[in-house]
């Protein structure tokens, strides 16, 4: 682990409870996951309890304890995304990427995770790669999947 | 100080009271579950509700964590509270169908379990948080809730052995269906996958408390008394030479 990297994202903050979150969002973000080591410096530089770290760190879906990709891809599961075939598009993701929901590729560009609404029901099934979003796709998933590999 | 009405009986307790502190006061029984007097209060499990009247409305509350007022009248009793307990209890009998505390509470309130939670792997915790608080508030806040829903439970950090236990067993103590495992043997105290050797008391000879706990308070390990024989000492200090 980048030690510089997380003295920077800490320093940031006054050594508050209170940022726990915004700490941990950080570190999730920089390192796409959060290293063991990184919560246990947290707990110090906050004088928190390891276990309450970890309480939260477990509790919330955008937490991971394995680096996501590069390139997070999420599929909408909420209700108007799966009443259009949220299912199909997850398995067609599946299938082209050769990935199940929770991993990441072996060269760490993509992962796959599901998500509950993402705001965008009026483009239902909807998913997302990084910020981009992807509505109405079916059909267009190789092409799509192709200039993301590239881009 | 506040006059309020439990169960048509008058009683005046100082502002900041609970209902449910008012109430044993009286010596009206409520039955609690997350509510511990040691403690910090936390209205998780809903088994204390009572129902109360204010400003001609009346409604469900949880006396454990509702602050007395003025003219406030209390009903413990009422078929609206008992069906709010047997519900709570049900859903705890099917959480946790084990649990003798649990069972027992639930056939006083004929309470039944739904039999609709999905079966599988059941302990005993019932998430009343009290071993948590008890960690915060008496030791080193070394174990907390991790996951959510189906997968939320109790244990140390990274769900290993808790760096920080000092073996003090507060948890254990404050147990209300006797979740945690503590084993005392040999002079020895295990707990969350740790074993602690425990020190005797200088005066009976009892082992009592691991060194880590005296540490943690700070405490010389020359005056070693377990709580018991401190009690005794104290006692005795008032009464030397009045006898
Ligand atoms: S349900 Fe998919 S964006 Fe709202
Ligand atoms: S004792 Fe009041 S909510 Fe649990």
């Amino acid at each position: 682990m980048d030690r510089d990297a997380l003295g920077a994202i800490l320093e940031v903050y006054d050594r508050e409870e209170r940022f726990l979150l915004p700490i941990l969002q950080d570190i999730q973000e920089r390192f796409r996951h959060l290293p063991r080591e990184a919560l246990t410096e947290t707990a110090r530089y906050l004088a928190v309890p390891e276990s309450r770290v970890f309480a939260v760190a477990t509790f919330y879906k955008a937490f991971s304890f394995t680096p996501k990709g590069r390139k997070p891809i999420k599929v909408c599961m909420g209700t108007a995304c799966h009443l259009r075939g949220a299912s199909t598009l997850l398995e067609e993701l599946e299938r082209e990427l050769d990935l199940s929901v929770g991993k990441t590729t072996s060269d760490g560009q993509f992962s796959l995770e599901t998500v509950n609404c993402l705001g965008a029901c009026a483009l239902a099934p909807v998913f997302t790669v990084e910020d981009r979003v992807y509505g109405k796709a079916e059909g267009r998933l190789a092409e799509i999947l192709e200039r993301e590999r590239k881009s | 100080m506040i006059t309020l009405i439990i169960n048509g009986l008058k009683v005046t307790v100082p502002e900041g009271t609970t209902i449910l502190e008012a109430a044993r006061r009286l010596d009206v029984e409520i039955p609690t579950l997350c509510h511990h007097e040691g403690l910090s209060p936390q209205g998780s499990c809903r088994l204390c509700m009572v129902e109360i009247e204010q400003r001609g409305r009346r409604r469900l509350v949880a006396s454990c964590m509702f602050p007395v007022a003025e003219g406030l009248v209390v009903e413990t009793e009422t078929e609206t509270v008992a069906g709010a307990r047997r519900f709570v209890l049900g859903l705890l009998r099917d959480r946790c169908p084990r649990s003798e505390e649990i069972a027992a509470l639930a056939a006083r309130y004929g309470a039944k379990p739904f039999g609709r939670l999905p079966l599988g792997e059941r302990d005993l915790c019932i998430h009343c948080d009290r071993c948590v608080r008890a960690c915060e508030e008496e030791a080193t806040g070394c174990i907390a809730f991790s996951f959510r829903g189906w997968a939320r439970r109790v244990e140390g950090p990274f769900g290993e052995a808790p760096a920080d236990c000092i073996g003090c067993g507060a948890c254990a103590q404050v147990c209300p269906t006797g979740f945690i495992a503590v084993e005392e043997e040999g002079g020895m105290r295990k707990i969350w996958g740790k074993s602690f050797e425990l020190l005797r008391c200088s005066a009976c000879g009892k082992p009592f408390a691991t060194r880590e706990e005296l540490v943690f308070q700070g405490l010389d390990e020359g005056d070693l008394l377990c709580d018991r024989c401190r009690k005794r000492e104290f006692a005795a200090s008032f009464t030397r030479g009045v006898r």
